[in-house]
């Protein structure tokens, strides 16, 4: 059986990682604080990369779950930045038009970058509200939002950037 | 670290900060206590003009093209500003400032994509500093002499977080240098760190709001440990950490969740400190009154 190699090709010129180094001693999902959220653990990923199953990672929950929180690359023996292959995999997630594996964290991540388009700055309140319309979970939660409220976490008053036309610019619009 | 414990607010009496976004709203009390200590070392705070959001995890998680450039802005304005040195306080806004600016250094193509989208290049003349490098600058002694109100039986977990934490090779600041000031920093304000092993776990970041039932576990591990360890607070160093350590959890019993900057604030008397305290999601004002801290 041939393997397809155009995918894995693309993850790694386009991550700058190289993922031959997996030898799959698993010290990327052992310290994952989030791994029981992912269906595939971090090393599994790289091994489907290497068979060549682009829809099957395309469409997971793994690539979306991972934070960012650098626990697997301050443990991996040949430092295969894994959280940029997360970031590239989403990427070519959402270019590829498939189905998205977690579409509310894709809705955080959306809304969020939509306040910065619209003012330069997230307005934290408006992007708590939007992000709730968005996933329908406007109830949800309620009582924790209050709170922030009512306590005075939240500013009422966004700001805007002079040089918003630079960054929607920079944003392609 | 070159100015190490020698007192560094001699002859630069500004410092120059980015603000970022949680700073300005859900954080506002780590940016005001730490403007209190700021004040009691005669140091100007002077914002970025114009700054805007870093790009922040949706930015590097969806498009890295915006990340870099979202991120890069920000140094083309210090840069025009004539900023020198320019302070960072969240450590989510200080690693994807420092991550741009490595980006930069090392592959002009960045560069270009950066005088593209702006019309300008950058030079590369900023120093970006995390908040604790500043503090540290100040000196424990220094710092220690403005101990109004010892924090007798204030007994604090410090949680680093997974930013501050990894090696600096990945995020450009890795808190192990400054762990011992840190603690001794809470020991000269009359406080009592206590030894854990949840300190450099993650506090769920951006999860809290979509996962939340993950992360109440995550945060119900952080404070069982904490507390199993006799703490009776945990010490943080991040708007985002701070939030979801409040926020979130449910099985075991909630501990109060102070800014660094805030318990320096407390030691020293700060006026502004009922401010900060009353915004807390967990009031640590029974815990401060029963230690007769307030």
């Amino acid at each position: 059986m041939k393997m397809d190699r155009s995918f894995i090709e693309e993850v790694s010129k386009r991550s700058g990682q190289r993922f031959e180094g997996c030898y799959h001693c698993l010290s990327c999902g052992g310290g994952c604080p989030v791994v029981e959220g992912m269906e595939y653990n971090p090393n599994q990923i790289i091994r489907m990369m290497q068979l060549g199953m682009r829809q099957e990672i395309l469409v997971s929950k793994a690539i979306w779950m991972c934070v960012g929180c650098f626990s697997c690359l301050s443990q991996c023996p040949n430092r295969v930045h894994i959280p940029l292959m997360m970031d590239t995999l989403r990427e070519m997630a959402l270019e590829s038009g498939l189905k998205v594996g977690e579409p509310d964290i894709w809705a955080f991540h959306r809304e969020f970058l939509n306040q910065v388009r619209k003012r330069g700055r997230v307005f934290e309140l408006e992007f708590m509200m939007r992000f709730k319309l968005a996933t329908g979970a406007f109830f949800q939660d309620m009582g924790a939002g209050m709170k922030m409220v009512t306590r005075g976490r939240f500013h009422l008053l966004p700001t805007r950037v002079d040089g918003l036309k630079e960054i929607r610019k920079a944003m392609g619009e | 670290m070159g100015s190490r414990g020698n007192g560094g607010s001699k002859g630069n009496s500004k410092i120059h900060y980015y603000p970022g976004c949680s700073l300005t709203s859900s954080a506002r009390e780590m940016r005001e206590s730490f403007f209190d200590i700021a004040r009691m070392f005669s140091l100007e705070m002077v914002p970025l003009e114009d700054w805007s959001c870093c790009g922040s995890s949706p930015a590097h998680s969806t498009h890295h093209g915006w990340a870099l450039l979202l991120a890069a802005r920000n140094l083309l304005l210090a840069e025009e500003q004539g900023v020198s040195e320019l302070m960072v306080m969240c450590p989510s806004c200080f690693v994807r400032l420092r991550e741009a600016e490595r980006a930069i250094r090392e592959d002009e193509k960045k560069n270009q994509e950066v005088e593209r989208a702006f019309g300008k290049r950058y030079g590369g003349s900023v120093k970006l500093r995390f908040f604790l490098e500043t503090m540290d600058s100040l000196g424990l002694k220094a710092l220690k002499e403005k101990v109004k109100r010892p924090l007798t039986g204030l007994k604090g977990a410090l949680y680093y977080g997974c930013l501050l934490s990894r090696p600096e090779w990945i995020t450009g600041f890795d808190v192990g240098p400054y762990e011992e000031f840190l603690e001794d920093l809470f020991r000269a304000l009359g406080g009592e760190p206590v030894r854990w092993g949840y300190d450099r776990q993650c506090c769920g970041a951006h999860l809290a709001v979509t996962k939340p039932d993950m992360v109440n576990s995550m945060v119900d591990r952080i404070r069982d440990h904490a507390r199993r360890a006799g703490a009776n607070c945990l010490v943080v160093f991040c708007p985002l950490c701070q939030v979801n350590l409040e926020l979130r959890g449910q099985e075991v019993e909630a501990l109060p969740v102070l800014y660094i900057s805030e318990i320096m604030g407390l030691a020293a008397e700060s006026p502004h400190a009922q401010g900060w305290l009353k915004r807390h999601l967990i009031d640590p004002k029974p815990l401060l009154t029963s230690l007769q801290l307030i």
